[in-house]
């Protein structure tokens, strides 16, 4: 009995040891009050209809998603970025920001402790961790694009709520204008039939409500997946059946999970589409999967890798850099292509997390 | 074994209490922001002499706003799992009962999907939102449990083993019904019941729901410990029981339905804590014995000390990042169960 006592003892001291010896990443040493004392708020609506108070002048930002830091960078702001997440990445000087946890299980505490005058979250974030801060009286600012059109929007009022209208329209027009021109070129062009491959174990491609189907569209592509569900299981025969033209993924930033695009095309099934025996593959950056100003890069490069003969000659328009100067129907990769796995941006944690939550339970 | 008396029961409560209290301050300390125990025990001592304007800011929102309720949850919780764990293991007479062996858990992780997959169709005002999976989750329980219930008779008796095999099936069917629900989720939803499902204590509860969880784990523990003396009857066997003048069938639903509720009161604002349950009351059989009258108080204090240190380490380990206690319990419970089987001691 008593050693069976001691163990508990023993059990419970080491579990606390292990739990001392991480040393909790530095906090800035926390002077004043939050400034209560300064009675500037502004009231707005954010993009769930939620009415934020949030204060004026907005000195201290936390984001909570990898579309956020990019927004935030986008618009200029970085200097009042005080804390973001693991997996905002992009641009590079977003990973030395203060991390308060990943997108899904952020340390609520170390968001306090930042002591952010307004907290963005996107929906990758859980409606646990906008409640729990919300009952902090943090504010908490939400956006929820859905397609290309309402990012833009999305940036341009949360510029305005941020104090930087000036920064948002100009970076709005830039946008549309550079949309505007993609249209131009690809008007005349029937719009290719792809597959946009999110997951290749098991498929998974993206529904037609999502953003990215939508990014798509304007990049003269249409996806052969016309489901409901944002993030459906496409079966390989389905794939087979409809034949798509080019197969688009999102490159990832992971190097060590790749998979081979060669490889695929020597596997059962997915040597039966005609785009993986002819590698008429399509891969952009990752930015296609997040709702964020750079997903307009995305669309333009998609663009070109699927209508290079739109960009041939361009005469008003810089020239295509040399990565981008692509032959018609994209040659065969020569040096290891970039893979469909190991995207760790958040809209592919979700998908894993699909999986996982399909393959437990 | 010594003869319990009150005095007895009143120290070793007061020796756990006191663990308890050592480990509530290590879990006020330790988290992702770094707090001095100095500034700690200056704000506790402030606090409990109600001169809150003392406390020193920042830390203060974070220890009492973030930290302590969320401990006070995990007492609670842990509380509750460990009581009905060993209300189970002696109702059933078999130390692998714990409380999800009747699929309660299961049952409260569709009621808890169901309610999400409603609230996307009602238009609900931010107070009321909150409570929906809490209720969905409770109601699911519940009903989980009393169809085990009636499916676990035979003859019009209550038969241990069946009730069992009962709870054991309708768990993984239940299962089933969970894997065809999540997938129906939107993402932003599964992501939060894939969390749930794991056990999370780190969503604050609305004050009215928190004072449901107490009062409902003060009633029915009250209500098992009223039969902890015929409990310990029992563990001889129900006829051997009912011989000594037991009146077993009462006794069976006094601490099935009480058993039940504060399985379904834990789960439904914590999700699925495993090993809680069963390893608890275990580890106190073998410090105090198989005196339900000291039992059922030492597993509640244990049951909380343990949840709280599972929690402590779910915030710690990789911090920022937040980790589902439910995880860190059964890492923890699992290897511990292990060692405790080898060493014959279950």
């Amino acid at each position: 009995m008593v050693a069976a006592g001691v163990t508990l003892v023993s059990v419970l001291c080491a579990g606390l040891a292990r739990a001392q010896t991480p040393p909790a990443p530095a906090v800035p040493p926390v002077s004043a009050v939050p400034l209560q004392s300064s009675p500037l708020y502004r009231e707005v609506i954010d993009d769930m209809g939620r009415t934020v108070r949030v204060p004026q002048p907005v000195e201290r930002i936390v984001s909570l998603a990898p579309s956020l830091t990019e927004t935030v960078y986008a618009l200029g702001l970085q200097d009042r970025l005080v804390g973001d997440t693991d997996y905002c990445d992009y641009p590079p000087d977003a990973q030395k920001k203060q991390k308060v946890g990943g997108t899904t299980n952020p340390s609520i505490e170390e968001v306090a402790a930042l002591r952010p005058d307004v907290v963005l979250v996107a929906s990758i974030n859980r409606f646990e961790t906008v409640r729990a801060l919300g009952d902090l009286n943090i504010p908490v600012y939400e956006t929820d694009p859905h397609d290309v059109k309402e990012i833009i929007a999305s940036t341009t009022k949360l510029a305005d709520v941020l104090g930087a209208a000036q920064n948002g329209a100009a970076l709005a027009a830039d946008l549309e204008q550079r949309l505007t021109n993609l249209q131009q070129r690809l008007k005349e062009l029937p719009p290719r039939r792809v597959l946009f491959v999110v997951w290749t174990d098991p498929l998974i491609s993206v529904g037609k409500n999502t953003f990215i189907a939508d990014a798509l569209s304007k990049a003269g592509a249409i996806s052969i997946v016309d489901a409901m569900q944002d993030w459906p299981h496409v079966s390989l025969e389905e794939a087979v059946q409809l034949q798509p033209e080019f197969l688009v993924f999102a490159a990832g930033h992971d190097e060590n999970s790749s998979v081979d695009l060669q490889a695929l095309s020597a596997r059962p099934g997915w040597r039966s589409l005609e785009a993986v025996r002819n590698h008429r593959f399509a891969v952009i950056s990752e930015a296609v999967d997040r709702p964020a100003p750079r997903i307009v890069s995305a669309i333009e490069e998609l663009a070109r890798q699927l209508h290079p003969e739109a960009f041939l000659e361009t005469p008003e328009t810089p020239a295509p850099t040399e990565k981008q100067k692509i032959e018609p129907y994209n040659p065969a990769p020569t040096k290891p292509a970039i893979p469909p796995h190991g995207i760790l941006s958040g809209l592919h944690e979700e998908c894993r997390e699909a999986r996982a939550g399909a393959c437990d339970r | 074994m010594r003869p319990l008396t009150f005095r007895r029961l009143v120290v070793r409560c007061a020796a756990l209490a006191g663990i308890l209290f050592v480990v509530v301050v290590l879990a006020l300390k330790l988290g992702a922001v770094q707090v001095s125990l100095y500034g700690l025990a200056r704000d506790l001592i402030s606090f409990a002499l109600h001169r809150t304007s003392e406390l020193s800011s920042n830390y203060s929102l974070i220890v009492f706003d973030i930290r302590l309720p969320r401990i006070l949850l995990g007492i609670f919780v842990g509380a509750s799992l460990a009581v009905a764990g060993t209300s189970f293991q002696a109702l059933l007479r078999n130390p692998l009962a714990d409380p999800y062996v009747l699929g309660v858990s299961s049952g409260a992780a569709v009621g808890a999907i169901l309610a999400v997959i409603i609230e996307a169709h009602l238009a609900l005002s931010p107070d009321v939102a909150p409570l929906l999976t809490p209720v969905g989750a409770f109601l699911g329980a519940l009903l989980t449990i009393l169809a085990v219930y009636f499916l676990g008779r035979r003859d019009g008796q209550v038969d241990s083993s069946t009730l069992l095999l009962a709870g054991i099936i309708s768990a993984s069917f239940l299962s089933a019904v969970i894997m065809f629900l999540m997938s129906t989720l939107i993402g932003r939803d599964m992501r939060g019941m894939a969390f749930w499902m794991m056990g999370d204590l780190s969503t604050p509860l609305q004050p009215s729901l928190n004072w449901v969880i107490r009062l409902g784990f003060f009633l029915a523990t009250g209500a098992i410990y009223t039969t902890a003396a015929d409990l310990n009857l029992l563990l001889a066997g129900e006829r051997e029981a009912m011989h000594l003048g037991v009146d077993v069938p009462r006794v069976r639903i006094v601490v099935y339905v009480a058993a039940s509720i504060l399985t379904g009161l834990a789960v439904s604002v914590s999700g699925a804590i495993g090993y809680v349950g069963l390893l608890v009351p275990h580890v106190m059989r073998m410090i105090f014995g198989s005196d339900h009258r000291i039992l059922i108080p030492a597993a509640a204090f244990g049951g909380a000390i343990a949840v709280v240190l599972a929690d402590v380490l779910a915030r710690t380990v990789a911090a920022p990042n937040e980790l589902p206690v439910g995880a860190m319990t059964a890492l923890a419970g699992a290897p511990l169960f292990i060692y405790l089987l080898r060493r014959r001691m279950v």
